[in-house]
Protein backbone atom coordinates (compact mmCIF):
# COMPACT_ATOMS: atom_id res chain seq x y z
CA UNK A 1 0.00 0.00 0.00
CA UNK A 2 3.08 2.46 0.87
CA UNK A 3 4.51 1.71 -2.66
CA UNK A 4 1.28 2.41 -4.69
CA UNK A 5 0.20 5.46 -3.04
CA UNK A 6 3.97 6.89 -3.63
CA UNK A 7 3.25 5.70 -7.32
CA UNK A 8 0.18 7.40 -7.39
CA UNK A 9 1.64 10.29 -5.78
CA UNK A 10 4.15 11.07 -8.37
CA UNK A 11 1.26 10.14 -11.27
CA UNK A 12 -0.75 13.26 -10.02
CA UNK A 13 2.17 15.17 -9.23
CA UNK A 14 2.61 14.92 -13.28
CA UNK A 15 -0.66 15.61 -14.21
CA UNK A 16 -2.36 12.67 -13.98
CA UNK A 17 -5.75 12.37 -12.86
CA UNK A 18 -6.78 10.50 -9.35
CA UNK A 19 -9.14 8.68 -11.21
CA UNK A 20 -6.29 7.18 -13.71
CA UNK A 21 -4.36 5.90 -10.56
CA UNK A 22 -7.51 4.49 -9.09
CA UNK A 23 -8.51 2.31 -11.80
CA UNK A 24 -4.70 0.98 -12.10
CA UNK A 25 -5.60 -0.73 -8.87
CA UNK A 26 -8.88 -0.98 -8.51
CA UNK A 27 -8.67 -3.70 -4.97
CA UNK A 28 -7.19 -1.01 -3.41
CA UNK A 29 -8.99 2.06 -4.54
CA UNK A 30 -11.41 2.40 -1.65
CA UNK A 31 -8.48 3.16 0.35
CA UNK A 32 -6.78 5.11 -1.85
CA UNK A 33 -8.71 7.29 -2.84
CA UNK A 34 -9.36 9.21 0.16
CA UNK A 35 -5.39 9.32 1.33
CA UNK A 36 -5.09 10.79 -2.39
CA UNK A 37 -7.74 13.50 -1.69
CA UNK A 38 -6.05 14.74 1.00
CA UNK A 39 -2.33 14.37 -0.73
CA UNK A 40 -4.10 16.85 -3.68
CA UNK A 41 -5.07 19.26 -0.99
CA UNK A 42 -1.91 18.78 0.14
CA UNK A 43 -0.36 19.92 -2.50
CA UNK A 44 -2.42 22.77 -3.44
CA UNK A 45 -1.96 24.32 -0.34
CA UNK A 46 1.51 23.92 0.11
CA UNK A 47 1.56 25.59 -3.50
CA UNK A 48 0.12 28.55 -2.52
CA UNK A 49 3.06 29.58 0.42
CA UNK A 50 5.41 31.39 -1.48
CA UNK A 51 8.37 33.89 -1.08
CA UNK A 52 7.83 37.81 -1.23
CA UNK A 53 9.12 38.56 -5.10
CA UNK A 54 10.88 41.84 -3.68
CA UNK A 55 12.59 39.63 -1.08
CA UNK A 56 13.32 37.20 -3.52
CA UNK A 57 14.96 39.36 -5.88
CA UNK A 58 16.87 41.34 -3.04
CA UNK A 59 18.44 38.08 -1.59
CA UNK A 60 18.88 36.63 -5.12
CA UNK A 61 21.16 39.89 -5.53
CA UNK A 62 22.81 39.59 -2.69
CA UNK A 63 24.07 35.93 -3.53
CA UNK A 64 25.03 36.79 -6.49
CA UNK A 65 27.19 39.58 -5.59
CA UNK A 66 28.89 37.16 -2.50
CA UNK A 67 29.48 34.53 -5.37
CA UNK A 68 31.15 37.34 -7.30
CA UNK A 69 33.44 38.49 -4.75
CA UNK A 70 34.16 34.84 -4.15
CA UNK A 71 35.57 34.42 -7.96
CA UNK A 72 38.28 37.34 -7.09
CA UNK A 73 36.57 40.27 -9.26
CA UNK A 74 35.67 42.46 -6.43
CA UNK A 75 37.07 41.96 -2.43
CA UNK A 76 34.47 44.19 -0.77
CA UNK A 77 31.66 43.25 0.91
CA UNK A 78 28.03 44.42 -0.74
CA UNK A 79 24.87 45.34 1.88
CA UNK A 80 21.72 45.91 0.00
CA UNK A 81 19.71 48.23 2.54
CA UNK A 82 16.17 46.78 3.13
CA UNK A 83 13.80 49.17 2.94
CA UNK A 84 10.43 47.29 3.75
CA UNK A 85 9.03 50.89 5.55
CA UNK A 86 9.48 52.79 1.96
CA UNK A 87 6.23 54.43 2.00
CA UNK A 88 6.57 56.09 5.37
CA UNK A 89 9.94 56.98 4.22
CA UNK A 90 8.28 58.88 1.63
CA UNK A 91 5.80 60.35 2.93
CA UNK A 92 7.95 61.53 5.95
CA UNK A 93 10.20 62.60 2.94
CA UNK A 94 6.70 64.78 1.14
CA UNK A 95 6.19 65.81 4.84
CA UNK A 96 9.96 67.86 4.55
CA UNK A 97 9.23 68.71 1.26
CA UNK A 98 5.92 70.56 2.27
CA UNK A 99 7.62 72.23 5.29
CA UNK A 100 10.78 73.36 3.23
CA UNK A 101 8.68 74.66 0.65
CA UNK A 102 8.21 73.78 -2.84
CA UNK A 103 10.53 76.91 -3.71
CA UNK A 104 13.34 75.55 -1.89
CA UNK A 105 12.64 72.04 -3.24
CA UNK A 106 13.43 73.73 -6.61
CA UNK A 107 16.34 75.82 -5.11
CA UNK A 108 17.73 72.15 -4.11
CA UNK A 109 18.08 71.40 -7.48
CA UNK A 110 21.78 72.00 -7.68
CA UNK A 111 23.05 71.68 -4.08
CA UNK A 112 26.11 69.99 -3.15
CA UNK A 113 26.36 67.72 -0.61
CA UNK A 114 27.84 70.42 2.05
CA UNK A 115 25.07 72.58 1.17
CA UNK A 116 22.08 73.14 3.29
CA UNK A 117 19.53 72.23 1.19
CA UNK A 118 21.06 68.84 -0.34
CA UNK A 119 18.99 66.96 2.02
CA UNK A 120 16.19 68.76 0.94
CA UNK A 121 17.18 67.77 -2.71
CA UNK A 122 18.02 64.07 -1.63
CA UNK A 123 14.14 63.84 -0.09
CA UNK A 124 12.73 65.02 -3.19
CA UNK A 125 14.54 61.92 -4.98
CA UNK A 126 13.28 59.86 -2.55
CA UNK A 127 9.75 60.79 -3.25
CA UNK A 128 9.97 60.46 -7.23
CA UNK A 129 11.68 56.68 -6.65
CA UNK A 130 8.45 56.00 -4.43
CA UNK A 131 6.40 57.22 -6.82
CA UNK A 132 7.69 56.05 -9.84
CA UNK A 133 5.53 54.49 -12.44
CA UNK A 134 7.22 50.89 -12.42
CA UNK A 135 9.98 48.72 -11.57
CA UNK A 136 11.70 49.46 -14.27
CA UNK A 137 11.18 53.66 -14.08
CA UNK A 138 12.63 53.10 -10.36
CA UNK A 139 15.42 51.23 -11.78
CA UNK A 140 16.29 53.99 -14.26
CA UNK A 141 15.90 56.85 -11.56
CA UNK A 142 18.69 55.05 -9.67
CA UNK A 143 20.92 54.62 -12.82
CA UNK A 144 19.91 58.54 -12.83
CA UNK A 145 20.68 59.57 -9.47
CA UNK A 146 23.94 57.82 -9.98
CA UNK A 147 24.94 60.08 -12.70
CA UNK A 148 24.34 62.81 -10.61
CA UNK A 149 26.13 61.91 -7.77
CA UNK A 150 29.32 61.36 -9.74
CA UNK A 151 28.42 64.96 -11.05
CA UNK A 152 28.28 66.30 -7.67
CA UNK A 153 31.62 64.38 -6.96
CA UNK A 154 33.14 66.19 -10.06
CA UNK A 155 32.10 69.71 -8.61
CA UNK A 156 33.54 68.86 -5.09
CA UNK A 157 36.45 67.83 -6.23
CA UNK A 158 36.54 71.17 -8.92
CA UNK A 159 36.06 72.88 -5.44
CA UNK A 160 38.57 71.50 -3.96
CA UNK A 161 36.81 69.21 -1.33
CA UNK A 162 37.88 65.80 -0.91
CA UNK A 163 35.23 65.10 2.70
CA UNK A 164 32.61 64.13 0.57
CA UNK A 165 34.06 61.92 -2.36
CA UNK A 166 33.73 58.66 -0.54
CA UNK A 167 30.28 59.08 0.68
CA UNK A 168 29.24 59.93 -2.72
CA UNK A 169 31.21 57.27 -4.51
CA UNK A 170 28.76 54.87 -1.39
CA UNK A 171 25.63 56.34 -2.54
CA UNK A 172 26.11 55.20 -6.27
CA UNK A 173 27.19 52.11 -5.26
CA UNK A 174 23.88 52.15 -3.52
CA UNK A 175 21.46 53.42 -6.12
CA UNK A 176 23.63 50.54 -8.66
CA UNK A 177 22.66 47.54 -6.23
CA UNK A 178 19.41 48.91 -6.02
CA UNK A 179 18.75 48.51 -9.80
CA UNK A 180 20.18 45.25 -9.58
CA UNK A 181 17.36 44.21 -7.40
CA UNK A 182 15.00 46.25 -9.14
CA UNK A 183 16.36 43.91 -12.01
CA UNK A 184 15.43 40.99 -10.81
CA UNK A 185 12.31 41.53 -9.32
CA UNK A 186 9.51 39.63 -11.46
CA UNK A 187 7.42 42.13 -13.93
CA UNK A 188 10.25 44.71 -14.49
CA UNK A 189 10.40 44.26 -18.25
CA UNK A 190 6.50 44.44 -18.32
CA UNK A 191 6.73 47.97 -16.83
CA UNK A 192 4.25 47.05 -14.54
CA UNK A 193 2.32 49.57 -12.72
CA UNK A 194 2.14 50.23 -9.21
CA UNK A 195 -1.14 49.68 -6.65
CA UNK A 196 -1.68 53.22 -6.55
CA UNK A 197 -2.12 56.01 -9.16
CA UNK A 198 1.34 58.68 -9.70
CA UNK A 199 0.95 62.00 -9.01
CA UNK A 200 2.39 64.67 -11.49
CA UNK A 201 6.34 64.99 -10.82
CA UNK A 202 8.28 66.96 -8.68
CA UNK A 203 7.87 70.65 -9.39
CA UNK A 204 12.12 71.30 -9.42
CA UNK A 205 12.53 67.55 -11.93
CA UNK A 206 10.45 67.99 -14.63
CA UNK A 207 13.17 68.17 -17.29
CA UNK A 208 14.31 64.84 -16.10
CA UNK A 209 11.01 63.14 -15.02
CA UNK A 210 9.99 62.80 -18.82
CA UNK A 211 13.09 61.11 -19.62
CA UNK A 212 12.29 58.24 -17.09
CA UNK A 213 8.89 57.17 -18.06
CA UNK A 214 10.60 56.54 -21.89
CA UNK A 215 12.24 53.14 -22.30
CA UNK A 216 15.23 53.25 -24.87
CA UNK A 217 15.13 49.55 -25.96
CA UNK A 218 18.69 49.01 -25.11
CA UNK A 219 17.65 47.59 -21.23
CA UNK A 220 19.60 47.76 -18.60
CA UNK A 221 22.53 46.71 -19.16
CA UNK A 222 23.41 48.55 -21.85
CA UNK A 223 21.97 51.82 -19.83
CA UNK A 224 24.57 50.95 -17.37
CA UNK A 225 27.16 50.49 -19.70
CA UNK A 226 26.60 54.14 -21.36
CA UNK A 227 26.16 55.31 -17.50
CA UNK A 228 29.37 54.39 -16.89
CA UNK A 229 31.07 55.85 -19.58
CA UNK A 230 29.43 58.83 -19.22
CA UNK A 231 30.34 59.16 -15.24
CA UNK A 232 34.03 57.66 -16.36
CA UNK A 233 34.87 60.35 -18.59
CA UNK A 234 33.35 63.16 -16.11
CA UNK A 235 35.33 61.98 -13.24
CA UNK A 236 38.77 61.40 -15.36
CA UNK A 237 37.87 65.09 -16.91
CA UNK A 238 37.53 66.00 -12.98
CA UNK A 239 41.10 63.85 -11.99
CA UNK A 240 42.87 65.92 -15.02
CA UNK A 241 41.91 69.26 -13.16
CA UNK A 242 42.10 68.26 -9.70
CA UNK A 243 44.67 70.07 -7.01
CA UNK A 244 47.68 66.72 -6.50
CA UNK A 245 46.33 66.90 -3.13
CA UNK A 246 42.94 65.68 -4.17
CA UNK A 247 43.77 62.60 -7.01
CA UNK A 248 44.13 59.83 -4.64
CA UNK A 249 40.92 60.40 -3.16
CA UNK A 250 39.62 60.43 -6.87
CA UNK A 251 41.69 57.55 -8.34
CA UNK A 252 39.95 55.47 -5.33
CA UNK A 253 36.69 56.59 -6.06
CA UNK A 254 37.08 55.57 -9.78
CA UNK A 255 38.69 52.62 -8.96
CA UNK A 256 35.61 51.78 -6.35
CA UNK A 257 33.02 52.67 -8.82
CA UNK A 258 34.83 50.57 -11.68
CA UNK A 259 34.03 47.61 -9.67
CA UNK A 260 30.77 48.24 -8.75
CA UNK A 261 29.42 48.86 -12.01
CA UNK A 262 31.75 45.99 -13.59
CA UNK A 263 29.35 43.92 -10.72
CA UNK A 264 26.53 45.35 -11.38
CA UNK A 265 26.57 44.61 -15.31
CA UNK A 266 27.99 41.40 -14.29
CA UNK A 267 24.82 40.35 -12.45
CA UNK A 268 22.29 41.58 -14.72
CA UNK A 269 23.99 40.06 -17.75
CA UNK A 270 26.48 37.36 -17.22
CA UNK A 271 25.48 36.46 -13.54
CA UNK A 272 20.99 36.11 -14.46
CA UNK A 273 19.78 33.87 -16.34
CA UNK B 1 26.07 13.69 -18.03
CA UNK B 2 22.64 15.37 -16.66
CA UNK B 3 21.57 18.68 -17.39
CA UNK B 4 21.47 19.53 -13.36
CA UNK B 5 25.05 17.68 -12.96
CA UNK B 6 26.06 20.08 -15.64
CA UNK B 7 24.46 22.93 -14.31
CA UNK B 8 26.09 22.34 -10.47
CA UNK B 9 29.55 21.50 -12.05
CA UNK B 10 29.18 25.13 -13.74
CA UNK B 11 28.50 26.82 -10.50
CA UNK B 12 31.06 25.72 -8.89
CA UNK B 13 33.57 26.32 -11.59
CA UNK B 14 32.75 30.38 -10.91
CA UNK B 15 29.50 30.52 -13.35
CA UNK B 16 27.19 32.99 -11.71
CA UNK B 17 24.60 32.11 -14.65
CA UNK B 18 24.86 28.46 -13.42
CA UNK B 19 24.40 29.46 -10.38
CA UNK B 20 21.26 31.58 -10.56
CA UNK B 21 19.50 28.57 -12.32
CA UNK B 22 20.20 26.62 -9.13
CA UNK B 23 18.60 29.34 -7.09
CA UNK B 24 15.40 29.87 -9.49
CA UNK B 25 15.17 26.17 -9.06
CA UNK B 26 15.39 25.64 -5.93
CA UNK B 27 14.48 29.04 -3.67
CA UNK B 28 10.91 28.58 -3.71
CA UNK B 29 10.87 25.03 -2.34
CA UNK B 30 13.14 25.54 0.07
CA UNK B 31 11.11 28.54 1.11
CA UNK B 32 7.78 26.40 1.42
CA UNK B 33 9.42 23.93 2.96
CA UNK B 34 11.33 26.32 5.50
CA UNK B 35 7.95 27.94 6.03
CA UNK B 36 6.21 24.80 6.92
CA UNK B 37 8.52 24.21 9.55
CA UNK B 38 9.04 27.63 11.51
CA UNK B 39 5.68 29.16 10.52
CA UNK B 40 6.84 32.69 10.04
CA UNK B 41 7.51 34.46 7.02
CA UNK B 42 9.97 36.73 8.26
CA UNK B 43 12.02 33.66 9.67
CA UNK B 44 12.11 31.78 6.68
CA UNK B 45 13.07 34.31 4.54
CA UNK B 46 16.16 34.91 6.72
CA UNK B 47 16.65 31.00 7.35
CA UNK B 48 15.92 30.38 3.78
CA UNK B 49 18.48 32.81 2.81
CA UNK B 50 20.53 31.60 5.10
CA UNK B 51 20.67 28.25 3.11
CA UNK B 52 21.79 29.30 0.15
CA UNK B 53 24.67 31.88 1.77
CA UNK B 54 25.84 28.08 3.30
CA UNK B 55 25.41 26.44 -0.22
CA UNK B 56 27.61 29.04 -2.00
CA UNK B 57 30.35 28.72 0.51
CA UNK B 58 30.30 25.26 0.32
CA UNK B 59 29.32 24.41 -3.13
CA UNK B 60 33.21 24.03 -4.05
CA UNK B 61 33.38 20.80 -1.61
CA UNK B 62 29.83 19.21 -3.34
CA UNK B 63 30.91 15.95 -4.85
CA UNK B 64 27.72 14.28 -7.58
CA UNK B 65 28.64 10.71 -5.52
CA UNK B 66 24.87 9.87 -6.69
CA UNK B 67 23.95 12.40 -4.45
CA UNK B 68 21.26 14.58 -6.05
CA UNK B 69 21.83 18.29 -5.85
CA UNK B 70 18.58 18.60 -4.28
CA UNK B 71 19.17 16.13 -1.75
CA UNK B 72 22.41 18.58 -0.99
CA UNK B 73 20.70 21.50 -0.47
CA UNK B 74 18.10 19.94 1.16
CA UNK B 75 20.19 18.55 3.96
CA UNK B 76 21.68 22.19 4.42
CA UNK B 77 18.11 23.35 5.29
CA UNK B 78 17.56 20.73 7.44
CA UNK B 79 20.20 21.14 9.67
CA UNK B 80 19.43 24.79 9.58
CA UNK B 81 16.39 24.66 10.45
CA UNK B 82 17.30 22.16 13.29
CA UNK B 83 20.04 24.80 14.21
CA UNK B 84 17.22 27.60 14.35
CA UNK B 85 15.03 25.47 16.74
CA UNK B 86 17.72 24.95 19.19
CA UNK B 87 18.89 28.01 19.36
CA UNK B 88 15.65 29.25 20.30
CA UNK B 89 15.06 26.81 22.60
CA UNK B 90 11.35 25.44 21.38
CA UNK B 91 10.09 22.81 18.92
CA UNK B 92 8.03 24.73 16.92
CA UNK B 93 5.87 28.00 16.75
CA UNK B 94 2.63 27.54 17.99
CA UNK B 95 0.66 30.60 16.16
CA UNK B 96 0.36 30.96 12.44
CA UNK B 97 -0.48 34.99 11.78
CA UNK B 98 -2.55 34.99 8.86
CA UNK B 99 -0.68 38.67 7.43
CA UNK B 100 2.41 35.59 7.03
CA UNK B 101 1.17 33.93 3.97
CA UNK B 102 1.83 35.47 0.74
CA UNK B 103 -1.03 33.61 -1.42
CA UNK B 104 -0.78 33.00 -5.19
CA UNK B 105 -3.61 34.54 -6.90
CA UNK B 106 -4.12 38.45 -5.25
CA UNK B 107 -6.99 39.97 -6.84
CA UNK B 108 -9.47 37.44 -5.67
CA UNK B 109 -10.01 38.44 -1.54
CA UNK B 110 -12.02 35.37 -1.05
CA UNK B 111 -9.90 33.21 -2.50
CA UNK B 112 -6.99 35.05 -0.75
CA UNK B 113 -8.97 34.37 2.93
CA UNK B 114 -9.85 30.45 1.88
CA UNK B 115 -6.14 30.20 0.79
CA UNK B 116 -4.93 31.57 3.93
CA UNK B 117 -7.35 29.27 6.16
CA UNK B 118 -5.89 26.15 4.46
CA UNK B 119 -2.43 26.38 5.32
CA UNK B 120 -2.71 28.11 9.03
CA UNK B 121 -5.10 24.75 9.52
CA UNK B 122 -2.31 22.57 7.23
CA UNK B 123 0.78 23.91 9.57
CA UNK B 124 -1.83 23.09 12.41
CA UNK B 125 -2.11 19.65 11.34
CA UNK B 126 1.28 18.98 10.17
CA UNK B 127 2.64 20.06 13.50
CA UNK B 128 0.63 17.60 15.53
CA UNK B 129 2.36 14.93 13.26
CA UNK B 130 5.47 12.92 14.68
CA UNK B 131 8.67 14.53 14.07
CA UNK B 132 9.68 11.85 11.37
CA UNK B 133 6.52 12.16 9.64
CA UNK B 134 6.59 15.74 9.70
CA UNK B 135 9.84 15.77 7.90
CA UNK B 136 8.80 13.36 5.71
CA UNK B 137 5.86 15.27 4.50
CA UNK B 138 7.46 19.08 4.73
CA UNK B 139 10.01 17.68 2.22
CA UNK B 140 7.59 16.02 -0.18
CA UNK B 141 4.85 18.24 -0.38
CA UNK B 142 6.67 21.75 0.55
CA UNK B 143 9.75 20.80 -1.21
CA UNK B 144 8.78 18.74 -3.90
CA UNK B 145 11.42 16.13 -3.16
CA UNK B 146 10.82 12.05 -4.48
CA UNK B 147 11.40 9.48 -1.77
CA UNK B 148 14.17 8.58 -3.20
CA UNK B 149 15.52 12.06 -2.97
CA UNK B 150 13.88 12.86 0.80
CA UNK B 151 15.87 9.67 1.80
CA UNK B 152 19.73 10.65 0.61
CA UNK B 153 18.37 14.00 2.35
CA UNK B 154 17.52 12.72 5.72
CA UNK B 155 20.15 9.69 5.06
CA UNK B 156 17.15 7.00 5.66
CA UNK B 157 15.97 4.03 3.51
CA UNK B 158 13.18 4.84 0.80
CA UNK B 159 11.42 2.03 2.45
CA UNK B 160 11.24 4.41 5.75
CA UNK B 161 10.42 7.65 3.90
CA UNK B 162 8.05 5.85 2.24
CA UNK B 163 6.06 3.92 5.40
CA UNK B 164 6.62 7.51 7.25
CA UNK B 165 4.64 9.51 3.97
CA UNK B 166 1.92 6.61 4.16
CA UNK B 167 1.50 7.15 7.79
CA UNK B 168 1.71 10.82 7.51
CA UNK B 169 -0.86 11.19 5.17
CA UNK B 170 -3.54 8.80 6.83
CA UNK B 171 -2.86 10.55 10.14
CA UNK B 172 -4.02 13.98 8.58
CA UNK B 173 -6.73 12.91 7.21
CA UNK B 174 -7.81 11.47 10.31
CA UNK B 175 -7.42 15.14 11.81
CA UNK B 176 -8.97 16.67 8.82
CA UNK B 177 -11.96 14.30 9.08
CA UNK B 178 -11.80 15.66 13.32
CA UNK B 179 -11.96 19.01 12.33
CA UNK B 180 -14.84 19.02 10.28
Amino acid sequence: MEDILNECLERVSKGESIETCLNAYPEQASKLEPLLRISLMLMQSTAAIRPDAEYKARARYQLQAMFYDRHGKVKKEVRIPVWHKKWAVALTSVAVILLAGVGAAAASADALPDDALYDIKLAAEQVRMTLAFSDLDEAKLHLQFAERRADEMTEMARQGKSDEISMLTEQIANHLGKVAVAEATPGITKEKPRALAPPAPAPSEEATADDVGKDTGGGLGAALSQSWAMNLAVLEGALDKAPEELKPALEQAIDSLAKDYDRTIFIIEGGSS
Amino acid sequence: MSIEKDVVSRAIKGDGKAFAQLYEEHFDKIYRYVYLKVGNEAEAEDLTQDVFVKALEAIGSYRWRNLPFASWIFRIAHNQVIDYFRKQGKVEKVDLEDDDVAPVDESNPAHIAEQRFEIAELRENIKKLSPSQREVISLRFGAELSTAEIAEALGKSTGTVKALQYNGIVALRKMMLGNK
